[in-house]
C-alpha cells in the first residue's frame, strides 16, 4: 500500500474506486513530513496539556495567581449553587480560588477558540479557492509561521499544510475544555497551567488565520511602509449609499470589494467597516500599496453608535464582537442585516441557494429584515446593490436616526435626575449634569461624554423615563462626530528577518529601551485619546511600538501639534522609534512572532517544538511589553495569556481587572528573584522586573513608568540599562511626582546611572541607601545587591546549565 | 446628619456577601478606632479639588498612611502627607499576604479605607480581599462598593463631600 504525502495528492473521490482512505495515515504523513526535513527538534513537539507544566509552575512560583472573583458563589452543575465566600468549598469539593481558576482558563480557551475557529473557517474557505497547494507567502522570511513551528514544530509550506496544525489546536482546545467538567481538575494551579496551555494554542490559531488570509488576499506582506486608511465616524459621506460590515472575518467581504471594482462602485457608494473585519479590509489588495478602498469606521464602541446614526443602508455582519441586537436595532431604522457566517445568525432565514433578486425583493419591501447567506460570490453582488436600492426607498420613506433638535430638548427636559443610568453605566459618567446643561441648551458636557461613552445602552434600560440616552448623547455630539477623521496605517502583517536582523541586538542588549505592544480592544476607563498618548510618549523615548486591533484604530484618531497622526510621523519599520500596524485581532500572532524571532535570528536558538526555552529567553532577555488598555473580550484574555506564558508581561486597563485574575510577583520575596547563570549553574540575583506577568493599571499616567520598568531584564547591558533606568526615573517623575522608591535596585554598577545625572543619584545611594561611593573616580565600591556582568545568561532553567 | 445609606442599588448583584451600608459618623469613627489602618487613595481625588482637599484632611487628622494609587500621588507630593506610591492591584495582592510587613515595614494592616477609586475597579480589586483575606474595608466613595466590608450608598457628589465632612469630624 502506497502512503500518501501531503502536498502531492490531487484527485477527484468520484474518480476513485476500492479505495480506503484513513485520516490517520494523512497525519501520518505530515508528521513523516517533519521528519524528513533537517530541523532540530526540541523536546515539546505538539504539546500535550501537561508537556509544558514545569514551566508554568515555574513561572507560577514567582508570578502568583491573584484572583479577585466577581461572584463568590458557583452555579455550575445542580449541587449548587454552592456559596464559596470566604474560599469555601462547594458540594463537590472546588473552592474560590479553584473555581476562578476554571472560570479564568475558560475564558481563555473561548478566546482562543473563537481565534481558532475563525482560522477554520478562513482556511476551509480559502483552501476551497486556493486549494491546499497554495504556497504560503508572508514577505521577507524564512520563519512563515513562528508560533506554528515552535510550539508544534511544523514550518508550513502550504495552505495544506496549516490544516494538521489547526487539528491539533482543536484537540488541544477540547482537552482543555473536558478539564471544566464537574469532577475533574481541583487545584488552581493545574487550571492555571491549562489556561497558559489555552494561551498559548490562541497565538497558533491567530497565526494560522492570518497568514493564510495573507498569503491568499494579497495583504501587505512584511510591508514597512503600507498605505494609509481613512479611519473615523467623521470619514463616511454620509449622503451616498452605506454598506457597513461588522465583526473579524474578512472572507465574506472580498467578493463585494471586487464586484464594487468591477462595477465601478467605488466613487457611488460608501463601503466601512466596524472592528477588525474593517482593519482587513483595507489589507485586501494593498500589498503593491495601493490606497485601499474601504473605510474603517471605528471600534466596538462604535457599534450602536453608528446604527442608530440611520447612515447605514445595509449592514454585513460575520463573526465576533459584534452586538448581539445589531439586527434589533437595524431593524427599527429599517435597515436589512445580512449574516454571513454560521457563528452569527440571528434566526434568519437560510437565502444561500435563493436567487438574487428574490433576496433583494424580500429585503427592499420589508418582507424580511435580513437574510443568512452563506455563498460569498453571491453576497459579493447581493450586497452593493442591496445598499444602491435601500438608500433610495430608505431616503423616500424618510428614515432618520437620531432625534430633531426640538426632540432633543423635549427628552432632556423629562430626565428626573433619579442617577439610575450613572449607576447603570460600566464608566460611571455624570449623565445627569449633562441632561441638566442639555435642557438649558448647552451641548458641551455631552460633548465629553460621547468620546468616554463605549455605547453600551445599559443606561437605556435603566432609566425609568425610557430616554433614549444613547441617541441623546450622539446627536448632542454631531459637531465632534463630524470631525472624527483620522489615518490608520494598513496592517503590515509579520515582521521580516532582515528587521529582526537588524533590531535584535539592541533589544537583547536594551539599547532600544523595549518593545510596547498596545493591543486589544476598546473598553477605555477614559476615552480613546489615552493610546494616543502612551505611544506619543514612548515613541519620542525611541520605544518600538507596535500595535494591533481596536487599538490600532484610535490610535490614529489624534494628531500631535504639527496635524499629524503619529503613523504619518513615524516609521512603521521593526526599529527604535517605530510605529507598526500588524493588523487586526489574529496579527496579533505576528508580535509574539516576532519575539520568537529575535530568539531564532539573533540568538541562533531552535525554535521547532522548544517552547519553554524560549519562553525562559524571552522573560529573561527581550524587554517586550503587552497593552491592552481596554481588553473587553474573552479573545484579550487568551491573547494575554499567551503572552504570559511565553515570557511578555501584560498590563491591562482598569476594566481588566474584571478577567479576575491577575499574576503578580512579590519584590519584597527575595529567594524569588534569582536564575541561574547557564554558564555554571550558579544562581544569580536579578531585579524584580517585571514584577507582574498580567496586571492592570489605573491610569494610563500610572502606566507610564510601569511600562519603562517592565522592559528591564537581567541581560541588558550597562548602556542598555543606563537607558531603561533614565525612562523609569523620568517617567515616574512626570506622571507621578516622585522618584520611584525602588530606582536603585536596578543599579548593578555606576555605568547604569543616567550620565546626566550621575553625581547626583551617586550622593542619594550614598546617603539614602549607605553604598560606599570613591568620589575621585565617581564609583560604586559596594552596595548592589547584583553583580554587572554582561556575558551572564540569566535562564530559569537548570537543564539549560552546563554544569546541570 | 447626611444619610448616605439608603441607596445601595449595585448593577448586577454578585454571590452570597454584601457590605454594610455605613453612616459617616461611624466609619469615622471605626477608622480611628483601627491599630493598624491604611488609607488607599486612588486617582479619581485628582477630578475634584474638593474631593483631594478632604483626602488629605482625613489622611492628616486621623494620622493614616496613604497608599497613593494610579497617579493620585501627583496630587499628594508636599502636601504634609505620609504617602507611598503603589498599583492598586499588586497592594491587594500583599494585603492579602500575611508575610508582607506593610508599605512601612512595620507588618501588616488591620483595615484599609478607600476613596477616589473608579467604582468597578476598586470593587474587583476589593474582592479578593473579601475572599481570600480578613482584612476589614470600609468604602467612603461616592458609590456603593459591594465587596468592602462597609460602604456608602449610591450618592451625588454633593451629599458626598458633605458626608467626608462629618466623617472628618468624627476622627
Amino acid at each position: 500500500m502506497s502512503e500518501l504525502t501531503t502536498g502531492k495528492f490531487s484527485m477527484a473521490i468520484s474518480d476513485l474506486e476500492n479505495v480506503q482512505i484513513t485520516i490517520n495515515n494523512i497525519v501520518g504523513a505530515i508528521e513523516k513530513q517533519v521528519d524528513e526535513t533537517d530541523l532540530e527538534m526540541g523536546p515539546t513537539v505538539k504539546p500535550g496539556v501537561s508537556s509544558l507544566r514545569d514551566w508554568d509552575h515555574n513561572i507560577l512560583d514567582r508570578y502568583n495567581p491573584v484572583y479577585t472573583p466577581m461572584c463568590d458563589q458557583c452555579c455550575y452543575c445542580t449541587f449548587g449553587p454552592c456559596d464559596l465566600s470566604g474560599n469555601k468549598e462547594g458540594a463537590c469539593g472546588i473552592d474560590l480560588a479553584g473555581h476562578n481558576a476554571r472560570e479564568f482558563m475558560l475564558r481563555v480557551i473561548t478566546g482562543a477558540a473563537a481565534h481558532s475557529g475563525h482560522g477554520r473557517h478562513l482556511l476551509h474557505h480559502l483552501i476551497g479557492i486556493y486549494g491546499e497547494d497554495h504556497l504560503l507567502d508572508v514577505g521577507a522570511t524564512n520563519i512563515i509561521a513562528p508560533n506554528v513551528q515552535l510550539v508544534t514544530g511544523v514550518s508550513p509550506k502550504t495552505l495544506g499544510d496549516l490544516d494538521s496544525v489547526l487539528s491539533y489546536v482543536e484537540e488541544q482546545i477540547t482537552q482543555l475544555l473536558a478539564a471544566v467538567h464537574v469532577g475533574q481538575e481541583g487545584a488552581a494551579i493545574d487550571f492555571e497551567s491549562k489556561a497558559l496551555h489555552g494561551g498559548m494554542l490562541d497565538h497558533v490559531g491567530m497565526e494560522i488565520s492570518d497568514i493564510a488570509q495573507i498569503s491568499c488576499l494579497d495583504f501587505p506582506k512584511s510591508d514597512d511602509e503600507p498605505p494609509l486608511a481613512d479611519i473615523g465616524m467623521g470619514c463616511l459621506d454620509a449622503s451616498k449609499p452605506t454598506l457597513i460590515v461588522i465583526g473579524h472575518n474578512v472572507a465574506a467581504v472580498t467578493d463585494i470589494i471586487d464586484y464594487m471594482d468591477e462595477k465601478g462602485l467605488n466613487e457611488k457608494m460608501e463601503l466601512g467597516g466596524l472592528c477588525c473585519t474593517a482593519l482587513d479590509m483595507t489589507r485586501y489588495k494593498t500589498n503593491d500599496r495601493t490606497l485601499p478602498r474601504a473605510k474603517v469606521v471605528g471600534t466596538l464602541a462604535k457599534e450602536l453608535k453608528t446604527i442608530r446614526s440611520g447612515i447605514p443602508d445595509v449592514i454585513i455582519v460575520d463573526e465576533q464582537c459584534i452586538r448581539a441586537d445589531v439586527l434589533k436595532e437595524a431593524s427599527k431604522l429599517m435597515i436589512p442585516v445580512i449574516t454571513t457566517n454560521d457563528k452569527v445568525m440571528y434566526g434568519l432565514k437560510d437565502r444561500s441557494n435563493d436567487s438574487i433578486e428574490d433576496i433583494l425583493e424580500d429585503l427592499t419591501t420589508g418582507k424580511e429584515k435580513g437574510a443568512l447567506m452563506f455563498d460569498y460570490v453571491k453576497l459579493g453582488e447581493l450586497a452593493p446593490r442591496l445598499t444602491m436600492m435601500m438608500s433610495e426607498i430608505r431616503k423616500q420613506k424618510g428614515i432618520k436616526g437620531l432625534p430633531t433638535d426640538e426632540e432633543l430638548k423635549e427628552l432632556a427636559d423629562s430626565c428626573v435626575h433619579c442617577l439610575k443610568c450613572e449607576v447603570a453605566c460600566p464608566n460611571s459618567l455624570p449623565i445627569s449634569e449633562a441632561m441638566t446643561a442639555l435642557s438649558e441648551g448647552e451641548l458641551s458636557n455631552f460633548e465629553l461624554l460621547h468620546d468616554k461613552c463605549i455605547a453600551c445602552g445599559r443606561c437605556e434600560f435603566a432609566c425609568p423615563k425610557d430616554i433614549d440616552i444613547v441617541n441623546v448623547i450622539e446627536k448632542s455630539s454631531q459637531r465632534v462626530i463630524s470631525e472624527e477623521v483620522g489615518k490608520v496605517r494598513v496592517g503590515r502583517g509579520p515582521i521580516s528577518d532582515p528587521e529582526i536582523r537588524e533590531e535584535g541586538v539592541n533589544l537583547v542588549l536594551g539599547t532600544t529601551p523595549g518593545i510596547v505592544a498596545l493591543v486589544g480592544c476598546s473598553n477605555y476607563p477614559d476615552g480613546t485619546k489615552d493610546l494616543f498618548t502612551i505611544a506619543d510618549e514612548m515613541l519620542r523615548r525611541s520605544y518600538i511600538v507596535v500595535v494591533s486591533g481596536c487599538s490600532a484604530m484610535d490610535l490614529g484618531m489624534y494628531q500631535d501639534e504639527d496635524g499629524m497622526t503619529l503613523y504619518e510621523k513615524y516609521p512603521s519599520r521593526f526599529k527604535s522609534g517605530g510605529l507598526l500596524n500588524t493588523g487586526s485581532c489574529v496579527s496579533n500572532a505576528h508580535i509574539t512572532g516576532a519575539v520568537i524571532k529575535v530568539a531564532s535570528i539573533f540568538a541562533q536558538k531552535n525554535i521547532s517544538g522548544n517552547y519553554e526555552e524560549i519562553a525562559d529567553y524571552t522573560l529573561n532577555r527581550v524587554g517586550a511589553v503587552g497593552v491592552a488598555w481596554g481588553a473587553y473580550s474573552q479573545k484579550a484574555a487568551s491573547i494575554g495569556t499567551g503572552c504570559a506564558r511565553l515570557g511578555i508581561p501584560v498590563i491591562l486597563g482598569p476594566h481588566g481587572s474584571k478577567y479576575r485574575r491577575a499574576l503578580i510577583g512579590k519584590p519584597y520575596e527575595e529567594d524569588k528573584w534569582t536564575v541561574y547563570d547557564a554558564r555554571d549553574g550558579s544562581k544569580m540575583q536579578i531585579p524584580a522586573a517585571p514584577d507582574y506577568l498580567l496586571t492592570t493599571a489605573e491610569t494610563v499616567e500610572e502606566m507610564m513608568p510601569m511600562l519603562a520598568k517592565s522592559c528591564i531584564r537581567p541581560s541588558d547591558n550597562n548602556m542598555g540599562r543606563m537607558i531603561k533606568l533614565t525612562h523609569y526615573i523620568e517617567l515616574s517623575q512626570k506622571y507621578l511626582g516622585i522618584m520611584p522608591d525602588d530606582w536603585f535596585k536596578f543599579v548593578r554598577t555606576e555605568t547604569d546611572l543616567p550620565l546626566a545625572k550621575r553625581e547626583k543619584l551617586l550622593k542619594i545611594l550614598e546617603e539614602e541607601q549607605g553604598w560606599e561611593i570613591d568620589w575621585k573616580r565617581k564609583k560604586i565600591l559596594s552596595g548592589p545587591a547584583m553583580k554587572s556582568d554582561v556575558s551572564a545568561q540569566p535562564t530559569n532553567l537548570k537543564r539549560l546549565c552546563k554544569e546541570a | 446628619m447626611v444619610d448616605v445609606i439608603k441607596n445601595t442599588q449595585v448593577h448586577c448583584t454578585y454571590g452570597c456577601k454584601s457590605s454594610k451600608a455605613v453612616q459617616p459618623n461611624v466609619a469615622g469613627k471605626m477608622i480611628s478606632k483601627a491599630k493598624r489602618p491604611l488609607f488607599i487613595v486612588g486617582s479619581q481625588i485628582l477630578k475634584d479639588e474638593e474631593l483631594l482637599k478632604r483626602s488629605i484632611e482625613i489622611a492628616k487628622k486621623a494620622d493614616l498612611p496613604v497608599a497613593a494609587t494610579g497617579h493620585s500621588m501627583s496630587g499628594l507630593v508636599d502636601k504634609g502627607v505620609n504617602a507611598k506610591y503603589i498599583n492598586v492591584h499588586a497592594l491587594a495582592t500583599y494585603l492579602c499576604d500575611p508575610n508582607w510587613t506593610g508599605l512601612d515595614g512595620k507588618g501588616q494592616y488591620d483595615t484599609i479605607i478607600v476613596l477616589g477609586h473608579f467604582k468597578y475597579y476598586i470593587d474587583q480589586v476589593l474582592s479578593g480581599l473579601k475572599s481570600f483575606s480578613k482584612l476589614k474595608s470600609i468604602a467612603i466613595e461616592r458609590e456603593y462598593i459591594q465587596n468592602a466590608t462597609m460602604s456608602f450608598g449610591n450618592i451625588t457628589p454633593d451629599v458626598h463631600i458633605e458626608a467626608l465632612d462629618e466623617l472628618i469630624d468624627n476622627l
